[in-house]
């Protein structure tokens, strides 16, 4: 079933493009990664999803059920952590999730603590006193508290240190493991790469390309690393050859096709080192972004 | 009910603030009446001022060596403050959501909106009632040493019954403003300029014969000190005035409310 179902989803702010024509859909269980640069419109399809603010055309359906219409009815099962989070300042930490809590029907005290304590989350500390990176683990037990079965999640790494981000990793796996669906946004590829599944890439407000980590990986040119005597770049003059470069005798470059062909050259050549390697995501990625 | 408990907690504060000054006030002002009480000269020497003055201060309808006079002239500042109180709390109490961005975290709880917009004019409105009731309470304190008869707790009880209705009208159109504007800061400030605005046009209409029609547009004008003491009670037309604005404001804020944008 799919948890989450987009068709030709358009926002616009006045003239300003939000998102145009964006259409995916993230099945149950999955972890979803939204990749895109600042300003391509990760934040708006989110927020149109939660419905703080509503389609121009196009339509969303969360749960199976219109995210215009049957808004209140689908947050109960969802939970959010936004790229910045921003609480009631005089509450205290303690206050602020017992009145998130108060919301849902489920008693959520223990899971709350539990929470906490994998955060490492003072409770009794005023909200307006605490750092960024705190107030983010705040808004990590609030959006997790109630056992939302859906997880929006906002370029959620920012103001974490790494020990934390892993901490945070482990939980969102563990949620997952339980059959909790995440819509992870970020623009750092390397933790959509360790944690995602399937990835959409937007641009622009449009959607560039949605498709498996391993079939993008896959699909795409490979990094050829080759190490011999009397090496120049024109030894390697195949089609689908590119981005050829040359250091101390070692020439690399991009390939993208049938990888039989490469190797056919290669064993032509008395080579010292030789390594074929999939690209990263930020690779792949900066190649849609070209 | 958890948003309706949570902003009046969060909005104690202002009224307490609230309360202390319009006390202040009313201490000060019962303190210099006794300047005034039972004084003839201080008749003689009113009745010597410009007519005009008089009329934009609405003293002429008073006899301010009364106590019952001098309150009428105090209503003003009575309706003034609630105005402007209750304007803030309702214009604030919906776009204060906006200002410090909490609405990615309030407006992504399982409630609909109009459920937010109720829980929260009821707090103001609750705010609002509480304004009315200390500044009653404070006046019947206030005039104690002067005796007041029944006749001036009649008046002070149509005064208070006044100011709630001015409450009313403006908490009605704060709300509005708060819902709709797209401008969330300005809110308050423009709630404040109308407030403004329409208290200088109860001052004019007053004043110049063909400016009368004003009185229509400004809810001063609707609730006249000088009108509640001559006639003893709240004009029927005026309150029907009133009760289309505040259902006119309500239902508008609502409408927009529960379609926009917010402003993230």
């Amino acid at each position: 079933m799919s948890v989450i179902e987009v068709t030709n989803l358009t926002k616009y702010y006045g003239k300003a493009r939000g998102i145009v024509n964006v259409s995916c859909s993230v099945e149950e269980g999955e972890i979803f990664g939204f990749i895109g640069p600042n300003g391509a419109g990760k934040s708006t399809t989110i927020r149109l999803l939660l419905s703080l603010i509503h389609p121009t055309s196009g339509s969303a359906k969360v749960f199976g059920k219109d995210v215009v219409t049957h808004g209140p009815e689908i947050r109960r099962d969802i939970g959010y952590l936004p790229s910045e989070v921003y609480y009631y300042e005089g509450m205290k930490v303690i206050d602020l999730l017992k009145y998130s809590a108060s919301f849902y029907d489920c008693d959520c005290t223990q899971r709350m603590h539990e929470l906490t304590a994998t955060m490492e989350l003072e409770l009794n500390r005023r909200i307006s006193d605490l750092s960024y990176g705190n107030k983010k683990k705040v808004g990590i037990v609030q959006g997790l508290l109630h056992s939302p079965k859906l997880l929006f999640l906002d370029e959620p790494t920012s103001g974490l240190d790494p020990l934390m981000q892993r901490k945070f990793f482990d939980l969102i796996r563990a949620e997952n493991a339980r059959g909790v669906t995440v819509f992870f946004s970020s623009h750092i590829l390397g933790e959509v790469q360790r944690l995602c599944t399937r990835v959409g890439i937007i641009r622009d407000g449009s959607i560039a390309e949605i498709s498996d980590i391993r079939t993008l990986q896959q699909n795409n040119y490979k990094k050829v690393r080759v190490t011999a005597e009397g090496l120049t770049p024109a030894s390697f003059d195949l089609p689908g050859v590119t981005n050829v470069q040359t250091e101390n005798g070692t020439v690399h470059f991009f390939f993208k096709g049938d990888i039989n062909a490469v190797l056919q050259k290669v064993s032509g050549i008395q080579v010292t080192d030789v390594t074929i390697e999939e690209p990263t995501l930020e690779e792949i990625f900066m190649h849609y972004y070209e | 009910m958890n948003i309706f408990i949570r902003e009046l907690r969060a909005n104690l504060k202002s009224l307490v603030i609230w309360s202390v000054i319009i006390a202040l006030l009313i201490m000060v002002g019962a303190a210099k009446f006794s300047a005034f009480a039972g004084d003839p000269e201080m008749l003689k020497m009113l009745d010597s001022m410009p007519p005009a003055m008089l009329d934009a201060l609405n003293m002429r309808a008073f006899n301010l060596t009364t106590l019952s006079g001098y309150y009428g002239l105090m209503f003003i500042y009575f309706g003034l403050m609630g105005a402007i109180a209750a304007a803030m709390w309702g214009s604030d109490i919906i776009s204060k959501e906006e200002r410090d961005r909490t609405v990615e975290f309030s407006l992504v709880l399982p409630v609909s909106r109009s459920r937010v917009v109720t829980a929260k004019v009821l707090a103001a409105l609750v705010n609002c009632i509480a304004f009315v009731l200390i500044t009653w309470a404070v006046s019947l304190v206030a005039v104690r040493s002067y005796n007041p008869d029944q006749a001036f707790h009649d008046f002070l009880a149509l005064e208070m019954q006044a100011m709630l209705s001015i409450e009313l009208i403006f908490l009605a159109v704060g709300l509005l403003l708060g819902c709709a504007m797209k401008q969330y800061k300005l809110s308050g400030s423009t709630a404040v300029a109308i407030i403004l605005t329409t208290y200088f046009m109860s001052i004019i209409s007053g004043m110049q014969e063909e400016l009368d029609f004003l009185k229509y547009f400004t809810p001063f004008k609707y609730f006249d000190a000088g009108e509640l003491f001559r006639t003893g009670r709240m004009d029927g037309t005026y309150l029907l005035i009133s009760a289309t604005i505040i259902v006119v404001s309500v239902i508008a804020a609502y409408w927009i409310y529960d379609r926009r944008d917010l402003y993230i």
